[in-house]
């Protein structure tokens, strides 16, 4: 018999409802064999070790992110220039930039730092936060005139490059291109919008968006992303996944070392549903410890920020037509009718209210036709706009939901001016809502579109705060209890994996977040505020 | 004279409108040239065991010199990756998603100096698609896919005259084509710049019209007369006489035009075509001679 490891902390927050609180966990063979005092290890003999490492640390169960994509590691490959703060998978601080000055100081900096022949690429900007001149190629020739600069916008559907840029291109004055931005003298301002615009320029820098989720290097960078968050099992919401990534993400997580659980969750897009059913049966016969398909993903609509989200009456504020369908109704429903005959997880995205519509509606449809399996547990993801008829239909149906709870913060102040509206921003991620229907809800960030940290995800949910210190619809504020179960078993649940993962208990997998202070004792202003000290992932120990 | 650049035709069309069963007819269609073919899908894909030279994961050689390939989860990458192919094929076909704007790709093709517009063929469904327009929830997004077509397709059976009408009313200018081997021709005029009338006896389905003179353009000049140029014509090229060592090469589909400098060519050649129904070719004489005459008298009013 494998020896037994005896953790001792200063308090541990199990999340399991039989045994709230402990402070020592007995793990073997990287389970859970015991939780309780610092006997609660004896009666597994004496061959048990004692690990007090984290003897002054709170242990919560392993966060679980059930929405969030690998290109969270890979895009630091690139300089972060985003107005808000951030660290790297490296754990560096990246403060967050509030001036085209301020952006053109840390490429400076990065500049002195790069071999001549590379060029300098950004990502992270959003010129929405910023004052003053919006940044064009005069700012970024200031930092060099001869090195081709790239500034990637945090939407990724637009860039901002600087002369020398532009030329290896030849993009000039005679150029006539939709999303080529001009200025007064017909000349390009360095604003490229849209792929069409900007591919050239990538291609000539090497700049590949499927280089970002499927390289080993990425990959790693997510394991440490999610070692600095406290999570231990995280989602990557719309995988492409090619023999070579199987192989590849095989090769990577099964290293002993490999400290997150990983939930590739199958795009599902490029086939007939009866061929991407297939597709995900045969990548679930490869499902290991730290590797676990098995789910799609639809991407239904697009974003409310964008003003491409489908919503319902009265619509946009500001008088912009309706948004985009990536799938258009009629498919929705051919597609959750192969799943659910198949017996295939969906996890839905559905940002506007229209879109979660037409998901319920297509859910039930395929319900009438295919009753098993019962336990189907299709999730909405996002459904910033789902109201508590939406959530009673999920609830009775059998469907779960994880919210966005991060935008409230991030975008809440722009839905109320410019998308939506005060009366319905005041009920987006209607978390309370969820949970008076019912439902199982998880919460989410989405990263990298917000930053990977469950714990200012549960803050947001707990406080509703816009970056204005405006607060949007208290009604609808979580208890710190039901952020943090929210974080764990919540998330767990909309995996199918609560059996697992996801509280502190006798069986399941030893993954703890270790944290500097206890959240059910500090301030709930203050939740973002703890500091993560790393993770335990299968009784191994990650610390920061 | 070859156009070195590749040129990039885009199949739009909603979901179920028909774009697989027309790339499966133009891939077996005679070629004379290497046509490459970006899909989204590659189940759908259908050719005669006969046809095929090669077939590996993700990509299909035919024994006449086509190739067809999954575009996998990125576009545009995959438009890169074609540009990176030696040899480069003749043309690019993409298959554009069924909720794509087709237009946002073929932007793609004006802006990569490697590449040139090879216009836009939206399929549309014959006998469902006036449907699609009456669904409020998609009718926007059917109606911008119709919209920004040089050709339109009619798979599966005929519209009705209503039906018809709406078209025309959402897209003026487009043609109508009605078999693959009228979309093939749409997409093989211009490879190779050489106007002369026998060498390119046009589809039955199809007028063309062209010009040889020593007429003399600068950019400007010669950018506003192709932007006056007949309504009818889906696809012009050719190149123009410039001043000293500077001539144009022109390449226009639909409603867009591209002019490029060449060292200065030796004449003047012209060559436009459009469907019969649409382009009537004293048109284009009267519109070209006009345009020599207007340049004419601007230059000697400098």
């Amino acid at each position: 018999m494998n020896k037994v490891t005896l953790f001792q902390a200063r308090r541990i927050v199990t999340m399991d409802a039989f045994q709230p609180h402990a402070t020592h966990v007995a793990v073997q063979n990287g389970k859970i064999v015991a939780v309780g005092d610092a006997q609660c290890a004896d009666r597994w003999g004496q061959d048990v070790v004692r690990d007090d490492r984290l003897r002054d640390a709170v242990l919560m169960p392993g966060f679980v992110e059930g929405h969030a994509h690998l290109m969270a590691g890979g895009i630091w490959r690139y300089t972060y220039v985003g107005y808000h703060d951030r660290i790297d998978p490296d754990s560096r601080a990246w403060p967050g930039l509030t001036s085209a000055l301020e952006v053109t100081d840390r490429l400076r900096a990065q500049h002195s730092l790069l071999p001549a022949e590379q060029p300098l690429v950004a990502w992270g900007f959003d010129p929405v936060f910023l004052k003053g001149e919006r940044l064009n190629r005069h700012h970024l020739d200031q930092v060099s005139p001869d090195r081709p600069i790239a500034v990637l916008f945090s939407n990724l559907h637009l860039m901002c490059v600087n002369s020398a840029a532009l030329a290896l291109v030849g993009y000039g004055i005679e150029t006539l291109v939709e999303g080529v931005v001009k200025d007064a003298d017909d000349f390009p301002t360095g604003e490229l919008q849209e792929m069409a615009a900007m591919f050239p320029l990538m291609r000539r820098l090497g700049v590949d968006f499927r280089n970002l989720a499927q390289t080993e290097d990425s990959l790693h960078a997510f394991g440490r992303l999610a070692v600095q968050a406290g999570v231990t099992t995280m989602t990557d919401l719309f995988s492409t996944l090619t023999d070579d990534d199987l192989t590849l993400m095989q090769d990577v997580t099964s290293a002993q070392d490999y400290p997150l659980r990983i939930v590739p969750v199958l795009g599902a897009t490029g086939g007939l549903p009866e061929e991407i059913a297939a597709r995900v049966k045969t990548l679930a016969e490869h499902n290991s410890d730290k590797l676990r398909f098995g789910a799609v993903k639809l991407l239904t609509d697009g974003s409310i920020q964008g003003w491409t989200a489908r919503v319902r009456a009265p619509g946009y504020v500001g008088g912009q037509p309706n948004g985009l369908w990536n799938i258009p109704p009629a498919q929705i429903h051919d597609l959750c009718d192969v799943m659910q005959r198949e017996g295939i997880q969906m996890h839905l995205h559905a940002n506007g209210d229209e879109a979660s519509e037409v998901c319920i509606d297509a859910i039930e449809a395929a319900l009438r036709k295919h009753p098993a399996p019962v336990d189907h547990r299709h999730v909405i993801q996002h459904g910033q706009m789902m109201d508590e008829a939406q959530f009673r239909r999920c609830a009775e149906l059998g469907m779960v939901v994880n919210l966005f709870a991060n935008h409230l913060w991030y975008f809440g102040d722009q839905h109320v001016a410019l998308t939506i509206g005060d009366e319905r921003a005041n009920r987006m991620d209607a978390c309370r809502s969820a949970l008076d229907s019912g439902l199982v809800l998880a919460i989410h960030s989405d990263a990298p579109v917000t930053p990977l940290g469950p714990l200012f995800t549960a803050w947001c949910a707990v406080n509703r705060q816009t970056m204005t210190g405006r607060v949007l619809g208290q009604e609808q504020r979580l208890t710190v209890a039901e952020a943090l179960y929210a974080l764990t078993l919540g998330a767990a649940k909309t995996l199918k994996m609560e059996h697992e993962v996801g509280s502190i208990t006798v069986g399941k997998i030893a993954d703890f977040a270790v944290l500097g202070k206890d959240p059910e004792q500090v301030a709930p202003e203050a939740l973002c505020d703890i500091p993560v000290l790393g993770t335990v992932a299968s009784g191994k120990v990650f610390l920061t | 004279m070859r156009d070195r650049r590749l040129p990039m035709t885009v199949i739009g069309g909603f979901l179920g409108a028909g774009k697989t069963t027309l790339i499966n007819q133009l891939l077996r269609q005679p070629q004379g040239q290497r046509l490459m073919v970006l899909v989204n899908d590659f189940g759908a894909i259908n050719i005669d065991a006969a046809l095929i030279e090669s077939a590996g994961a993700d990509m299909l050689s035919l024994t006449n010199g086509c190739v067809c390939c999954t575009m996998g989860g990125d576009l545009f990458m995959a438009i890169a990756d074609v540009l990176d192919r030696h040899p480069r094929p003749d043309h690019l076909l993409v298959e554009a998603s069924g909720v794509a704007d087709p237009q946002k790709i073929a932007n793609a093709a004006v802006a990569e100096p490697e590449m040139r517009n090879g216009g836009i063929v939206s399929v549309i469904d014959g006998e469902n698609g006036s449907a699609l327009l009456d669904d409020p929830q998609i009718a926007d997004q059917v109606r911008g896919q119709i919209s920004c077509a040089n050709l339109i397709y009619v798979s599966k059976g005929k519209p009705g005259t209503e039906f018809l009408t709406t078209l025309k009313e959402i897209v003026p200018n487009a043609g109508f084509a009605h078999t693959a081997a009228e979309v093939t021709a749409f997409t093989e005029l211009g490879q190779d710049l050489s106007v002369r009338v026998e060498k390119n006896a046009p589809h039955p389905a199809y007028v063309q019209w062209s010009a040889t003179d020593d007429a003399q353009f600068d950019a400007k000049g010669l950018r506003q007369a192709l932007m006056n140029r007949p309504t009818g014509i889906l696809r012009i090229k050719g190149f123009v006489r410039g001043a000293g060592a500077t001539g144009w090469l022109v390449q226009g589909v639909g409603r867009s035009i591209d002019i490029t400098s060449i060292p200065q060519p030796q004449e003047t050649q012209l060559l436009a075509i459009g469907l019969k129904e649409n382009l009537n070719t004293e048109n284009c004489h009267t519109w070209w001679r006009d345009a020599l005459r207007r340049h004419d008298e601007l230059s000697l009013e400098d």
